[in-house]
C-alpha cells in the first residue's frame, strides 16, 4: 500500500468523528486528533479500533500511547503492516 | 494542581458505543471493567470512571508535560460513594490524584487534585470569564486578587465547566 493510499484510507476513518471540518479540510502529517481537529478523547479508541479493522493490524498498548497526530498513526500502520 | 471533565451522557450516549468490541478493553484495566459490568448501571459506570482517567490526566500533562493516550496507565478506585458523588483516587506513573464525581441524570462531572486538602479549596469560575493561555495553561487574570490564576476548563455537549484551587 503506498503511502496515500494510507492517508486516504486513515482520512476515511478519522472523518466521522472530526469537529473541527476546516482543519480536516487542512489535514497534514502534523494535523493533531484533539487538539487540531477537536476530536473527543474517547473517541480515539474508535479511531484505533476502526485502524486495526481496516488495515487488519493490532495496535499494541505502547503504540497507542503515541497516537497522537496523523503523523504518529501513518507511522504506526506501516510498521505494523511491515509486521504482519 | 486541578483538572476536571465533564460529560453530556445524552451526548456520550451518541457518540460512543460502550459496548463495542475492544472499547473496554483498550481504555480501562480488567479490574476496572469487572467493577463496570458489575455495576447496577454499566453505562454510567464507563463514564464515571472515563471522567476520573480524562481530569487526572490532564494535571498529570500539567505536571509532566508529556502528552500521550495512556488510558490503561491512569489506574482508578473508587473509594466511598455518598450523595451522588463517588470519591475515588487515580494512579498514574507513581503519582496519586484524588478525584470526586457528581452524578445527575444527564451529566457526570469529576474534579481532580493532585493532594486531598485541596478538595477543601476547590471554587467554580463563571463561565463567561475570559480564558486566556500562559505557557499552554489556561488560566485568567483575578481583578480582586491581581493575580493570575490557572484553571481546568471542560466542555461538552450542552455542559461547561471551570474550575480553579483557592
Amino acid at each position: 500500500m503506498d503511502k496515500n493510499t494510507e492517508i486516504e484510507k486513515l482520512k476515511e476513518i478519522v472523518k466521522p468523528y472530526v469537529k473541527d471540518h476546516a482543519a480536516f479540510n487542512d489535514l497534514h502529517e502534523e494535523t493533531d486528533f484533539i487538539r487540531d481537529l477537536k476530536i473527543n478523547s474517547a473517541n480515539l479508541v474508535d479511531i484505533i479500533l476502526d485502524v486495526e479493522e481496516k488495515f487488519g493490524i493490532v495496535i499494541d498498548n505502547d503504540s497507542m500511547e503515541r497516537m497522537l497526530n496523523i503523523k504518529a498513526a501513518l507511522e504506526i500502520i506501516e510498521t505494523k503492516l511491515a509486521e504482519r | 494542581m486541578i483538572g476536571n471533565d465533564i460529560i453530556d451522557l445524552a451526548l456520550a450516549c451518541e457518540e460512543s458505543d460502550w459496548q463495542r468490541e475492544g472499547f473496554l478493553d483498550k481504555l480501562f484495566t480488567a479490574e476496572e471493567q469487572e467493577f463496570i459490568l458489575n455495576y447496577s448501571l454499566p453505562e454510567s459506570m464507563v463514564w464515571i470512571l472515563w471522567s476520573m482517567k480524562e481530569s487526572a490526566y490532564k494535571i498529570f500533562n500539567n505536571a509532566t508535560g508529556k502528552r500521550a493516550y495512556i488510558p490503561l496507565q491512569l489506574v482508578c478506585s473508587l473509594l466511598e460513594n455518598k450523595d451522588n458523588c463517588f470519591y475515588g483516587k487515580v494512579t498514574c506513573a507513581g503519582m496519586n490524584f484524588f478525584t470526586m464525581t457528581y452524578i445527575s441524570n444527564d451529566c457526570i462531572e469529576t474534579i481532580a487534585v493532585d493532594k486531598h486538602e485541596y478538595f477543601d479549596k476547590i471554587s467554580v469560575v463563571d463561565n463567561s470569564t475570559i480564558i486566556t493561555k500562559i505557557n499552554d495553561l489556561p488560566g485568567f487574570y483575578d481583578e480582586n486578587k491581581k493575580r493570575y490564576r490557572s484553571v481546568s476548563v471542560s466542555h461538552h455537549g450542552r455542559y461547561k465547566k471551570i474550575v480553579t484551587l483557592n
